[in-house]
C-alpha cells in the first residue's frame, strides 16, 4: 500500500513544472558557482605556493640563526573543501611567523600580499549558500500544497475512504518529496564534483569524499526540516494560497531576516579595550626581563665597554666586525601582542675581539632562555584574554544563529569542510607545536648559545637540519565529531516536526 | 483607474500579508534605529578624539617652527562618520578610516643613533583594519539598504504574484474586463494599488525609525541629511516598483498563482542573492593584484637615482648647492613614496570599480550603490575622502612655501633645516583639513546607476503591459 502511495506521489511530483524548475535552477547556480569558486581556489593555491617558495628562499639567505626572525614563516594552504563552505578560510590570515619571542595565534597571522583587501566589500559565495537559499525554498514549494491542496481538491477524502492509516499517507508524501528534492541536490553535487576532479590543481583525497558525504547528509536533514515546516503549515491551513503565503513568510524570516536581525541586535563585535590591563601586565613581564637582562650585563664585567655603563647593546658589545645591531619590537594592544628583541650581526669578527666572543655567546644563551620563559609566562595570561576578546563573542554569535535551521546547517557543513573556527585553529595549533619543536631543536643543538647565532664567519646556519613544518587537516572522524551536535539538533527538530505534523493531520477533519 | 487602485488597496489592507509585512518591517526598522543610537555616538566620539589629537600635532609643530611643520606635516586625517550610517553601512568596517601622514624616513644614522639624513613626511593609505581579527560569523548588518534591497523587494513580489493569475483563478478578471475599461488602465491601477499598499507599511516603519533616531539627542540630522533621506525614500519606491512590475509581468503570463510565485521567487533568489556575489567573484578574478612584496621590490632599485643626486650635491663645494641637493633628495623621495602609494590605491580601486560595474547588472547591487552614494558611506565615499586629503595636502604645501617666502632670513630651500625659516607660526594661520560631502557631486556620480535602475523599471513595466494586453483571459 505504502508503495502505491509513494508511487502516486512521486509521479505527481516528478511531472510538475516545479520539479523541472527546481532541477534547472539548482544546476545552473551550482555549476556556475563551482566554476567561479574553482578558479578562485586555484588562484589562492598559486599564491600559497609562491609564498612558500619565496619564504624558503628568504630563509636560505639568512646566514645566522638569529636572522630567522621574520623569515621562518608557516603558510596556511587553502582548504579544497572551502568550495563547499568557505567559512573562515579566506577571512583569516594565512601567513604566520614562527619565532621564539611570541606564541603564534590565529590573530597574529597576516595575509600574503596577493589579494586586494577592498574586494572583501563584495559578498562571497559557496555551494552550501546556494543550497541554503534554494533548496529550502524548493522544499517549501514542494510542501505547501501537500495537505491543503489535496483537501481543496477533495482527493484527500477519496484517499481516506480506503483503509489506510493517516500516518502512511504522510510518510508516503514525505518520502516521495524527499526523493524528488534529492534529485537536484545529487545531480548538481555530482556535476560540481566532476568539475572539481577535472581540475589539475585541486586534488580531492578519499577522506574528502567522506566529508562531502557528510555535507550531503547534513543538506538532506536541512531540506527535510524545511519540507516538514512546509507540511506543518499546509496541515494547519485550509487554503493553498494562504499556505503558500505563510511558507514564503517563514522562509523569509528564517533564512533572511533572523540571522541578520539577531546579530545586528546583539553586539558581538570584539572589544580589545576591555582587556587592556592584560596588555599592561604583559608589558610589565617584558620590562622585568629587561631588568634581568641589564643586571646580567652589569654583573658580567667582560661584556661591554665601561663607557656605556654596561647598559647599551647598540654598540655590539664592543666586538670588532659587527655590521649591524637591531632592536625589534611589536606592540599591538588590540591582539595583546607585545615583545621586543635585540641582536646583532657580525660578518667577520676580527681576531683582537676573539676573547670577547664566548661571553657574548653566553649572554645570548641566557637572553634567549629568559625570553622563552617570559613568553611562556605571558602566554598564560594572553591566551584566556584573547579567548575572551575574540572567541567568546564569535561563539555567542554562532550560538544565536543556531536558533534558525540556517545557522545549524551552516555550522555543521563548516565543521565537515574543516573551515570552522576549530578547523582553522587546528592549523594554528600545529604552528604552535612547530614553534615548540624549533625551540627544542635550538636547545638540543645549543644553537641559542652558539657562535652561529650572531656571527657568520665560522660556519653559517644550517637550515636543512631544522625541523620541517607540515600541516595535515584533521581526520574525518574529528570533523564528524564537530559536526555531530548540530546534525543531531537538526535531526531532533526533524523528528519533533514530523510528530507535530502527524498529530495535526490525524486530529484534523477532512 | 483610481477605482481599481483603491479596490486593490482595500483588498490588501485586510489581508494577512499586510499585517505580517507591517510587523516585519517595523521589527527591522526599530532594530536598525536602536543599533544606530547605540553605536553612532561612539563612532562620533572616536572620530572627534582622533581629530583633536591630530590637530594637537599640527598645533605643536606649527608652534615649534615652520621647518618642523614642513618636515613632520599635519597629524593623520580621519574620515568623518556619516550621520546616515543607518541607511547603508557600505562595508565601513572593511574600509580604513584614516589617511596616514607617514613619519619622515630616516636615511642614515651615526653610531650613537643620531639622525643624519632625515626626510620629510608623505601621505600613505593604509589597508583596511582589523577585519581579519574577527572570527565571528559573517552576516550583513540590518541597514536600510538591506531592508529595502532584500526584504522590500521580496514583499513586492509577495503582493503581486497573484495580481492577475489569482483573479483569473477566481474568475474576477473576466468580470472586470467585461466592463469598458481599457486593459492598460487595469494594469496601471494594479501597479499603483500594489505600490501604495507596500508603501504604507514601509512609510510607517520609516517614520518610526526616523522618529526614534531624531528624538535622541545624541544624533543630529541636518537639513541636508533630511534631503538625502528624501532621495533615499524615492529610491526605495523606484526599486520597489521594479519588483512590482516584475511580479505583474510574471503574473500576467502564468495561469496558476503558485507557479507564478515559484518563478518569481527563483528569479528573485538569482537576481538579488546570487548574482551580486557570483559576478563579483568573476570580476575580481579577471586580474590578479600585484602583491605588496612585488610592489616594494619594484620601488627599491629605482631609488638609486635619488641617492645619486644626493651624492653629487654632497661633493659640491658651495653650501647652497649642497643644501639644494639635499632638499631635492628629500622632496623627490617623499613625492615618489606618495606616488607609489597612490598608484597602488588606484590599481586596487580600478579593480573594485570593474567588479562594481559588472555586478551592476543586478538591480539589488544598483540599489546598494545608490544607497551608499546618498548615505555618504562605502567605497566611493572613501575615495572622495582620499581626494579631500590630497587636495588639503597640496594646499598645506603651498602654504608652507608661501610662508617661507615671506621670511627674509630664510634661504627658501624647502625640507632642509638650514635652508628654511625656523620661526614659529601661528597655528590659526595654518589651513585646517575639513572632510566635506557634496550632494550635487554625489548626484552626478550616481546619475548613471539611477538611469539604469529607471531603465529596468520601464522595461519591466512595458513588458508587463505587453504581456497583459496580449494574454487571453
Amino acid at each position: 500500500m505504502l508503495k502505491t502511495l509513494i508511487g502516486r506521489e512521486l509521479l505527481d511530483n516528478l511531472m510538475t513544472f516545479r520539479f523541472a524548475a527546481a532541477v534547472f535552477i539548482t544546476l545552473l547556480l551550482v555549476v556556475a558557482n563551482t566554476i567561479v569558486l574553482l578558479k578562485d581556489y586555484e588562484q589562492r593555491l598559486t599564491a600559497y605556493n609562491t609564498a612558500v617558495q619565496e619564504s624558503r628562499e628568504d630563509l636560505r639567505e639568512e646566514k645566522t640563526y638569529a636572522g630567522y626572525s621574520g623569515t621562518l614563516v608557516a603558510h596556511r594552504p587553502p582548504n579544497p573543501l572551502s568550495i563547499f563552505n568557505l567559512g573562515l578560510d579566506k577571512q583569516v590570515g594565512n601567513k604566520i611567523e614562527v619565532y621564539h619571542a611570541f606564541v603564534p595565534t590565529i590573530w597574529d597571522a597576516e595575509k600574503h600580499g596577493m589579494d586586494n583587501p577592498f574586494l572583501n566589500l563584495f559578498t562571497s559565495i559557496d555551494i552550501v549558500l546556494v543550497f541554503q537559499g534554494v533548496l529550502s525554498l524548493l522544499a517549501l514549494i514542494f510542501a505547501y500544497d501537500g495537505l491543503a491542496g489535496e483537501r481543496e481538491r477533495g482527493t484527500l477524502r477519496l484517499v481516506l475512504t480506503h483503509p489506510i492509516q493517516r500516518g502512511y499517507i504522510l510518510l508516503a508524501k514525505y518520502i516521495s518529496a524527499m526523493l524528488c528534492l534529492l534529485v537536484p541536490l545529487l545531480i548538481s553535487l555530482l556535476l560540481s564534483i566532476i568539475l572539481l576532479t577535472t581540475s589539475t590543481t585541486l586534488a580531492l583525497r578519499a577522506d574528502d569524499f567522506l566529508r562531502i558525504g557528510g555535507i550531503v547528509l547534513t543538506s538532506l536533514l536541512y531540506v527535510s526540516l524545511f519540507y516538514l515546516i512546509g507540511l506543518c503549515i499546509s496541515a494547519l491551513t485550509r487554503r493553498t494560497s494562504t499556505a503558500l503565503m505563510l511558507c514564503m513568510f517563514v522562509w523569509g524570516v528564517l533564512v533572511l531576516v533572523y540571522p541578520n536581525l539577531i546579530l545586528t541586535a546583539v553586539d558581538i563585535v570584539p572589544k580589545p579595550n576591555a582587556q587592556i590591563s592584560v596588555h599592561n601586565q604583559i608589558k610589565q613581564m617584558w620590562e622585568q626581563l629587561d631588568k634581568e637582562n641589564k643586571q646580567f650585563i652589569r654583573n658580567d664585567g667582560v661584556l661591554s665597554p665601561p663607557s656605556r655603563g654596561g647598559e647599551d647593546l647598540a654598540a655590539g658589545f664592543g666586538l670588532e666586525g659587527v655590521e649591524y645591531t637591531f632592536w625589534q619590537d611589536e606592540d599591538k594592544p588590540s591582539i595583546l601582542l607585545y615583545f621586543h628583541q635585540t641582536g646583532l650581526y657580525a660578518g667577520k669578527i676580527k681576531a683582537e675581539s676573539e676573547p670577547q666572543v664566548p661571553p657574548v655567546q653566553n649572554y645570548y644563551g641566557f637572553y634567549n632562555r629568559e625570553t622563552i620563559n617570559t613568553v611562556e609566562r605571558t602566554w598564560l595570561v594572553r591566551k584566556p584574554a584573547l579567548e575572551a576578546i575574540y572567541v567568546q563573542p564569535a561563539n555567542l554569535g554562532r550560538m544565536l544563529l543556531r536558533f534558525s535551521p540556517v545557522g545549524l546547517y551552516d555550522a555543521a557543513t563548516e565543521a565537515w569542510a574543516g573551515t570552522d573556527l576549530e578547523g582553522i585553529q587546528d592549523f594554528f595549533g600545529t604552528v604552535q607545536r612547530y614553534r615548540r619543536a624549533v625551540v627544542d631543536y635550538f636547545y638540543d643543538k645549543k644553537i641559542f648559545e652558539s657562535r652561529q647565532w650572531f656571527a657568520a664567519d665560522k660556519g653559517t646556519a644550517d637550515w636543512d637540519a631544522l625541523p620541517q613544518f607540515s600541516f595535515h587537516r584533521s581526520d574525518t572522524g574529528i570533523n564528524a565529531k564537530r559536526a555531530l551536535p548540530d546534525m543531531l539538533l537538526l535531526l531532533t527538530m526533524n523528528v519533533i516536526l514530523f510528530t507535530v505534523v502527524l498529530l495535526i493531520f490525524v486530529k484534523s477533519e477532512v | 483607474m483610481w477605482h481599481i487602485a483603491k479596490r486593490e488597496i482595500y483588498d490588501n489592507l485586510n489581508s494577512l500579508r499586510f499585517a505580517l509585512t507591517t510587523v516585519l518591517l517595523l521589527a527591522l526598522m526599530v532594530t536598525n534605529a536602536v543599533k544606530h543610537l547605540r553605536e553612532h555616538p561612539k563612532r562620533v566620539q572616536r572620530y572627534q578624539d582622533a581629530v583633536t589629537e591630530s590637530l594637537n600635532h599640527l598645533t605643536d609643530r606649527a608652534d615649534d617652527s615652520l621647518y618642523t611643520l614642513a618636515q613632520y606635516g599635519p597629524g593623520n586625517f580621519y574620515k568623518k562618520p556619516s550621520p546616515l550610517h543607518f541607511c547603508a553601512n557600505g562595508g565601513e568596517s572593511l574600509l580604513p578610516d584614516a589617511v596616514e601622514v607617514g613619519e619622515p624616513p630616516v636615511f642614515m644614522t651615526d653610531a650613537e643613533g643620531n639622525r643624519l639624513l632625515e626626510g620629510i613626511w608623505s601621505l600613505s593609505y593604509p589597508d583596511a583594519n582589523l577585519h581579519n581579527k574577527n572570527v565571528g560569523p559573517k552576516v550583513s548588518q540590518v541597514d536600510w539598504a538591506f531592508i529595502i534591497g532584500y526584504i522590500l523587494s521580496l514583499i513586492a513580489l509577495w503582493f503581486t504574484f497573484d495580481a492577475f493569475s489569482g483573479e483569473r483563478e477566481h474568475g474576477t478578471l473576466r468580470l472586470m474586463l467585461a466592463n469598458s475599461i481599457p486593459r492598460h488602465t487595469v494594469l496601471i491601477g494594479k501597479f499603483f494599488g500594489a505600490l501604495l499598499s507596500i508603501s504604507i507599511p514601509f512609510a510607517l516603519a520609516v517614520l518610526v525609525n526616523l522618529l526614534l533616531i531624531s528624538t535622541a539627542n545624541t544624533v543630529h540630522l541636518t537639513t541636508e541629511a533630511w534631503g538625502r533621506l528624501g532621495i533615499i525614500f524615492c529610491l526605495a519606491l523606484l526599486y520597489t516598483s521594479l519588483f512590482v512590475a516584475l511580479g505583474l509581468l510574471v503574473s500576467a503570463r502564468v495561469q496558476q498563482s503558485a507557479v507564478s510565485l515559484m518563478i518569481l521567487l527563483l528569479t528573485w533568489v538569482t537576481l538579488v542573492v546570487f548574482m551580486p556575489s557570483t559576478l563579483a567573484s568573476i570580476a575580481s578574478s579577471f586580474s590578479p593584484a600585484t602583491s605588496f612584496e612585488e610592489f616594494w621590490k619594484q620601488r627599491h632599485p629605482i631609488k638609486e637615482d635619488l641617492w645619486e643626486i644626493y651624492r653629487e650635491g654632497r661633493s659640491s663645494k658651495s653650501e647652497d648647492r649642497r643644501l639644494r641637493a639635499k632638499s631635492e633628495f628629500y622632496t623627490k623621495n617623499a613625492e615618489r613614496d606618495e606616488r607609489k602609494h597612490e598608484e597602488r590605491l588606484k590599481y586596487r580601486s580600478a579593480q573594485v570599480h570593474r567588479a562594481r560595474a559588472i555586478t551592476g547588472i543586478s538591480p539589488a547591487t544598483l540599489l546598494q550603490h545608490l544607497m551608499e552614494g546618498f548615505a555618504g558611506t562605502g567605497f566611493e565615499r572613501h575615495l572622495q575622502f582620499v581626494e579631500n586629503t590630497q587636495r588639503y595636502t597640496r594646499q598645506l604645501r603651498e602654504f608652507v612655501a608661501d610662508t617661507d617666502r615671506a621670511d627674509p632670513e630664510s634661504l627658501h630651500i624647502l625640507g632642509v633645516r638650514e635652508g628654511m625659516s625656523e620661526k614659529p607660526i601661528s597655528p590659526e594661520a595654518v589651513p585646517r583639513f575639513e572632510d566635506t560631502l557634496n550632494l550635487s557631486k554625489d548626484f552626478n556620480t550616481a546619475a548613471m546607476e539611477l538611469l539604469l535602475l529607471t531603465l529596468f523599471v520601464l522595461v519591466l513595466l512595458s513588458g508587463a503591459y505587453l504581456a497583459f494586453v496580449r494574454v487571453e483571459v
